[in-house]
């Protein structure tokens, strides 16, 4: 894997730029609102991808820690009054350790079990939190959550912040030595196991890790809402971060974020078809694992760069 | 007590036939089909828009959607499945994919409220003072032969024992002359119709709504997992655990309670015995 380049970042700045650029040039607050989710959706499939596309093992309960993360926002701000502020870290504490609870059990699993074991516990919980509906709302939810900035714009930028904080952090430990012994996770496990790597431990703290950012994307999303209700925890929830992961390139990270904002901005764009948004979603996994096993955005990207490198190094060639 | 114990049988036997197909696929071809639950919802809407709309005797739907549903799994495995092979999140994926396809088209031709399917038997039993449709008794008892006849067919014939062959050591087979693609495609097609048939015969006393295939999957594949990946008594065993375990908990406690058995059986046997009751491997 190559570390990133000049050009990776300056790519970044420039896509990060116009998101933050947006919503000076006058935009309603509906598309501010839009892009709201959308941020909060590309820091779910980051950290999806983070967890699952380097290791090889389908989370397809991600939404679990999204749904425990938006409940604590809601739970601390609705129930006990606290400042909306303290919704983003209790988030991702409360995610973090209910993935170390979670991964004990499952992360042993291979490939296909964790994937529906995790699948189950989401499930689970969607129930629990149904039954419980005294303490949690039942189907209605939690209402009456507190903005965290009064200003829809400031708000949008602040979860935007958050996406470039997620980036930055999943993207270095990417790279970093510790993203090197994920990807030989996914490449052979035994063969980790014999050369001494504690398997296990990294599994589940990539999955801490992973559950983390999806909490505190949780909290922001449940403060956009301003509530939260057990359809957090839905399944179809997990498998739309998914398709949005594979749409972008699994194990890029910035792959999954740009296939969330494609796909959301697809949905926007297809409102008069919002029946049909699922059937053209599943359409487009079918085309994809077909066709692009390694995704869109991720694959295009790489392709763009060496172009752009291209002229330079011929120069540099020329030189030497 | 009467009423647990019948309603237990019904919900158990029905499992058992979910759960078995499941196993079944998964054994012999290593597929672990998240279409599973949608063959199932398709079986239910086959026969209520054969006898709602085109007024087509009840059995005769009931028969075509069985044969139509397996037909529609060999399609799905040799057109989607096959091709992806190499992958097992490959397979995974492209099945969880036509399971939501069926999904969504099932909801944007029929809609989203629930649908009547009348019931091939009219009139209840009272059994030592418990009233039990005869619906329920009728699913109870075709599950039976069902199952009875999955158990003959594959001890006692050529093509069964090929399909035991193969989930035993599937290269050795292939090198004795079994061709394992073409079996691939038959044990699709039992088991999607299997599950085609549980669809059929619950439809009449569930509710016919597009997504009713998630939670029998869920339910599937935790019996899957607590009787044994792969093994088909291990299934019916855990079918009828779980099975006894929902309705008891129904009856004593809240419907809403019994949804939850199933997924925390999975997770204890993951933590106490990962290989299932009647597994011989792990499931890691």
């Amino acid at each position: 894997m190559p570390k990133i380049s000049k050009i990776d970042l300056a790519a970044a700045s420039i896509v990060f730029a116009v998101l933050a650029a947006i919503p000076l040039f006058g935009v309603t607050t509906y598309t501010i609102g839009v892009l709201t989710v959308c941020v909060c959706f590309a820091i779910w499939a980051a950290s999806w991808d983070f967890m699952s596309g380097l290791t090889g093992r389908e989370n397809f309960g991600h939404s679990l820690f999204i749904g425990i993360g938006g409940y604590t926002a809601g739970f601390l701000n609705v129930e006990f009054g606290f400042d909306p502020w303290w919704s983003l870290p209790a988030a991702a504490l409360t995610a973090g350790v209910s993935a170390i609870l979670i991964g004990f059990p499952t992360l042993r699993l291979r490939g296909p079990y964790f994937a529906l074991a995790m699948l189950s516990a989401s499930t689970v919980m969607q129930y629990l939190v149904i039954i419980f509906s005294q303490v949690t709302g039942g189907q209605d939810g939690l209402n009456g959550i507190f903005p965290i900035l009064d200003s829809q714009r400031d708000y949008y930028w602040l979860t935007l912040f958050f996406l470039l904080v997620t980036l930055m952090v999943l993207k270095a430990l990417a790279l970093s030595p510790w993203g090197t012994i994920l990807r030989a996770i996914r490449g052979d496990e035994a063969t980790c196991q014999a050369a001494g790597i504690n398997v296990t431990f990294y599994k589940i703290a990539a999955l801490v890790i992973s559950a983390v950012f999806a909490g505190l994307g949780g909290a922001l999303y449940a403060h956009y809402q301003l509530q939260v209700g057990p359809d957090l925890f839905a399944v179809i929830l997990s498998i739309n971060i998914i398709i949005m992961v594979y749409v972008g390139g699994m194990g890029s990270i910035y792959g999954a974020v740009g296939g969330a904002l494609l796909l959301n901005i697809l949905t926007e764009s297809l409102r008069a078809f919002s029946e049909y948004r699922l059937w053209i979603y599943t359409l487009l996994l079918m085309l994809i694992l077909f066709f692009l096993p390694n995704g869109l955005i991720a694959p295009a990207w790489t392709r763009i760069r060496d172009r752009l490198a291209r002229p330079r190094e011929k120069k540099r060639q020329a030189i030497a | 007590m009467i009423e647990i114990l019948v309603y237990g049988a019904v919900i158990s036997a029905i499992y058992a036939m979910l759960a078995v197909g499941f196993t079944l696929i998964f054994g012999v071809a290593r597929i672990l089909n998240l279409a599973h639950g949608a063959f199932y919802a398709l079986g239910a809407y086959t026969v209520y828009a054969l006898t709602a709309n085109l007024h087509v005797p009840l059995l005769v739907a009931a028969a075509i959607a069985v044969v139509g549903v397996g037909l529609f799994g060999v399609a799905v495995e040799r057109v989607l499945v096959r091709p992806l092979r190499r992958s097992q999140l490959a397979v995974l994926m492209i099945t969880l994919s036509v399971g939501l396809m069926v999904e969504q088209v099932l909801l944007l031709t029929f809609g989203s409220e629930a649908r009547n399917v009348p019931s091939m038997v009219e009139g209840a039993y009272e059994i030592l003072g418990a009233d039990i449709s005869a619906q329920r008794l009728l699913a109870l008892a075709a599950s039976i032969v069902i199952l009875a006849g999955l158990w003959l067919f594959m001890q006692h014939t050529r093509l069964g024992s090929a399909i035991l062959a193969i989930s035993q050591d599937a290269e050795a087979a292939r090198y004795m002359g079994i061709p394992s693609d073409r079996i691939y495609s038959i044990v699709m097609g039992i088991s999607a119709g299997i599950a085609a048939a549980a669809g059929v015969l619950v439809a009449p006393f569930q509710t016919v709504i597009p997504s009713m295939g998630l939670l029998p999957l869920v339910k599937a594949f935790s019996i899957v997992i607590v009787g044994g990946l792969g093994s088909i008594p291990g299934s019916i065993l855990g079918a009828l655990l779980l099975g006894y375990t929902e309705t008891l908990i129904a009856f004593e406690v809240s419907i809403e309670w019994s949804q939850i058995v199933s997924v925390a059986a999975v997770l204890l046997t993951l933590v106490l015995r990962p290989a299932g009751l009647l597994g011989k491997r792990a499931a890691f």
